[in-house]
């Protein structure tokens, strides 16, 4: 459920890509996605080292397992 | 938390910053698309989605003047008295760290209803998460995906939730506020 905040922030940001160079935003973005990416990486770290993860770990793996 | 502190990354640093100010002065949430990430979902949201409680203008300007002097700046008007009237008329508010908006992006709003109380006073931190940051109960992102929400990303992210706390969670809670959702959102 966006709010008109939401909405303005889209126009926002396309605007500023088509009136900035690549180099000025690509970098910064793409710092951005990575670290959503070290997030999620991070959780599974953190899982591999208790008992309790590695049990849930372990269930996540067999589920995607189950989806192939 | 099981991190250390070389572990933090541009988007931790900036949530984190954020939480702690916040804190200081009201109860937050962290709900939606970064607790799925940070229970390691790998997709991307385009910002981070906060509820705080309802503050009085005066509490919130001590908050906003903080968060601004520490660098966060809030898009929608530089004056304060707009940003509170945005809040108060249940829209969200977005801060950035940056003078040229690039992001990461802090969402916030006020709480609009009994379920967003609620969400607040069963807040949790999450340790596998490494966060130091509070979020909605795993109950609550579940119920939420699947009753109001809906979209194929929020039914994977509820379904990968629901596997990581298969022991914990607790389905009578989820029916619960699934039955709050569609009273106080989906019946209005």
């Amino acid at each position: 459920m966006r709010d008109k905040t939401h909405l303005e922030q889209i126009e926002r940001w396309a605007n500023f890509v088509k009136n900035n160079p690549r180099e000025k935003w690509k970098p910064r973005l793409n710092e951005i996605i990575n670290a959503q990416y070290e997030i999620a990486r991070r959780f599974y770290n953190n899982l591999e080292k208790t008992e309790k993860g590695r049990i849930i770990l372990k269930r996540l793996m067999a589920e995607r397992l189950n989806k192939k | 938390m099981i991190r250390g502190i070389e572990d933090r990354n541009i988007l931790d640093k900036f949530a984190e910053n954020f939480c702690e100010i916040v804190e200081k002065h009201v109860k937050y949430i962290v709900v939606s698309g970064f607790v799925a990430i940070s229970h390691g979902r790998s997709r991307a949201t385009e910002d981070i989605d906060m509820i705080i409680e309802r503050m009085s203008f005066n509490d919130f300007e001590k908050m906003h003047n903080e968060l601004t002097r520490k660098g966060f700046i809030c898009m929608q008007s530089s004056k304060i008295e707009d940003v509170y009237d945005y809040l108060d008329k249940g829209d969200s508010i977005r801060y950035v760290e940056r003078e040229d908006m690039l992001p990461p992006e802090m969402e916030v709003k006020f709480v609009k209803d009994e379920i967003d109380k609620l969400q607040i006073k069963e807040r949790k931190k999450f340790i596998f998460t490494g966060l130091d940051i509070w979020f909605s109960s795993i109950e609550m992102n579940v119920a939420f995906k699947e009753e109001l929400l809906k979209s194929d990303k929020d039914m994977e992210d509820a379904k990968h939730l629901r596997i990581i706390y298969k022991e914990e969670i607790s389905e009578k809670q989820i029916e619960h506020i699934k039955r709050m959702i569609i009273e106080l959102r989906l019946k209005k």
